[in-house]
């Protein structure tokens, strides 16, 4: 399977920054700084188990609804 | 009101306070701040802060160094008040064990400012509410504290964290009329018109960068750079022997890139072949190396693009302060705030959506 880490967080930068450009930014430096660079993800990449983890941990963190 | 800020460099606890109360008094008072040199003891300047601003909300932290208006200073107390032209209202909460179970004590802290506020942070609008935070700068807790915050709100916070005078011995930080260790304080603050956040750090990129392959996160320590020992690599990339790598950490650091911008990560000492960090990396973070410029001359172009501001709070690395201190600017680099409300100090670190090294952070607020 590929694309699923992507697509999380995708998710996660739509619903916490609602299309707010500044808040945009800012959740994307609070992923890279949590290890997840929404730029390294294509919907190619595969869904390494523990990177997608990861993502899913940040998406409860931050009350994101997938 | 829109920001009365003083300073105190009398030794003794009490008159200093009173010195700064004397001239920090106005009836509509909504915030007081205020950083110290640890000469001070924390728990008594707290309770005569707390009692000189009765009803008021108070938060400070002690420090490295001092920022005021126009100087930079050293063993003393200074201060702002944040009047009704800026400030709406505003609460603060304390982040106590910071260290030990932060994602619990930051939702603590958060549930008592929701209910200061009579709405939970996380819906506060983060253009007109702002947040300040100080951290126990030896916690080692601060990439947690503001990742924690981060999760819960969109609202920005700025802060540092708290300095002992380069004795890395104990810091503490202020709540009312109580001092902590091991703890935070945060401040939120609804505004009454759009407030700025400046960050300013005085690098250029270098086109060559590291991964982090093999990290200790808790202990900041980075085993491994690229696949080799960490000294090594490190030297290699910023073209030096590695027996010479620690005379250039404070003019080569590594910065994570985010969209062209560098978030500092400062390198503290080699141990055999890792290198310690003042912030934690993370295993497969790429760094880029980075050369530092002019403090003076960037920091005075950053302040250059603030439009006339009403209140300036400064959180500025002890490492910055301690080289303009080498280079005989502290002088100049104070004259930069001169003619700008302004109040700060020399922190063990700052916090801007994460943990930073090497930077400035600045809340900037207008009417």
């Amino acid at each position: 399977m590929a694309g699923r880490i992507k697509s999380v967080l995708d998710e996660i930068l739509r619903q916490k920054s609602g299309g707010h450009p500044t808040i945009l930014l800012a959740t994307k430096t609070k992923l890279i700084l949590k290890g997840l660079n929404p730029d390294k993800f294509t919907a190619a990449s595969p869904d390494d188990p523990a990177v997608l983890t990861k993502a899913l941990d940040a998406a409860r963190e931050m009350g994101i609804h997938l | 009101m829109k920001s009365l800020h003083s300073f105190s460099l009398v030794p003794d606890t009490t008159a200093a306070v009173r010195e700064i109360a004397d001239r920090l008094a106005a009836p509509d008072i909504r915030l007081v701040v205020y950083f110290a040199s640890p000469r001070h003891n924390p728990q008594a300047l707290a309770a005569a802060m707390a009692a000189s601003f009765p009803g008021v909300p108070a938060l400070g932290c002690t420090t490295a160094g001092e920022l005021v208006s126009g100087r930079m200073l050293e063993h003393s107390l200074v201060a702002m008040a944040l009047g009704s032209e800026l400030v709406t209202r505003a609460h603060i909460a304390t982040v106590r064990h910071v260290a030990a179970d932060t994602s619990a004590e930051v939702a603590r802290a958060f549930a008592t400012l929701s209910d200061a506020f009579g709405a939970p942070v996380a819906d506060l609008d983060p253009a007109r509410f702002a947040g300040l935070v100080l951290a126990d700068g030896l916690s080692g807790a601060e990439e947690r504290l503001m990742d924690a915050i981060g999760n819960r709100t969109n609202i920005p916070f700025v802060g540092g964290s708290a300095g002992d005078d380069v004795k890395f011995e104990r810091t503490h930080v202020m709540s009312g009329a109580e001092a902590h260790s091991n703890a935070a304080v945060l401040a939120v603050i609804e505004t009454t018109a759009p407030f700025e956040i400046l960050k300013t750090q005085s690098f250029r990129i270098l086109p060559r960068t590291l991964v982090a392959t093999k990290v200790n996160e808790p202990r900041r320590q980075v085993l491994e750079f690229n696949g080799r020992p960490a000294v090594d690599a490190y030297a290699e990339a910023v073209g030096v022997p590695p027996a010479e790598l620690a005379r250039h950490f404070m003019s080569n650091p590594v910065g994570l890139i985010v969209d062209g911008e560098p978030f500092v990560r400062s390198p503290q000492r080699v141990e055999n072949q890792s290198v310690y960090f003042y912030c934690s990396i993370l295993e497969g973070t790429e760094l880029a190396v980075l050369q530092s410029t002019d403090i003076v001359a960037d920091t005075g172009a950053a302040l250059a693009k603030v439009k006339a501001p009403d209140a300036v709070i400064d959180f500025d690395c002890i490492l910055r302060t301690l080289e303009l201190r080498q280079k005989g600017q502290s002088n100049a680099y104070g004259a930069l705030f001169a003619g700008i409300p302004t109040i700060g100090f020399s922190t063990y670190g700052e916090e801007y959506i994460g943990h930073l090294n090497q930077t400035a952070t600045m809340l900037v607020l207008h009417s």
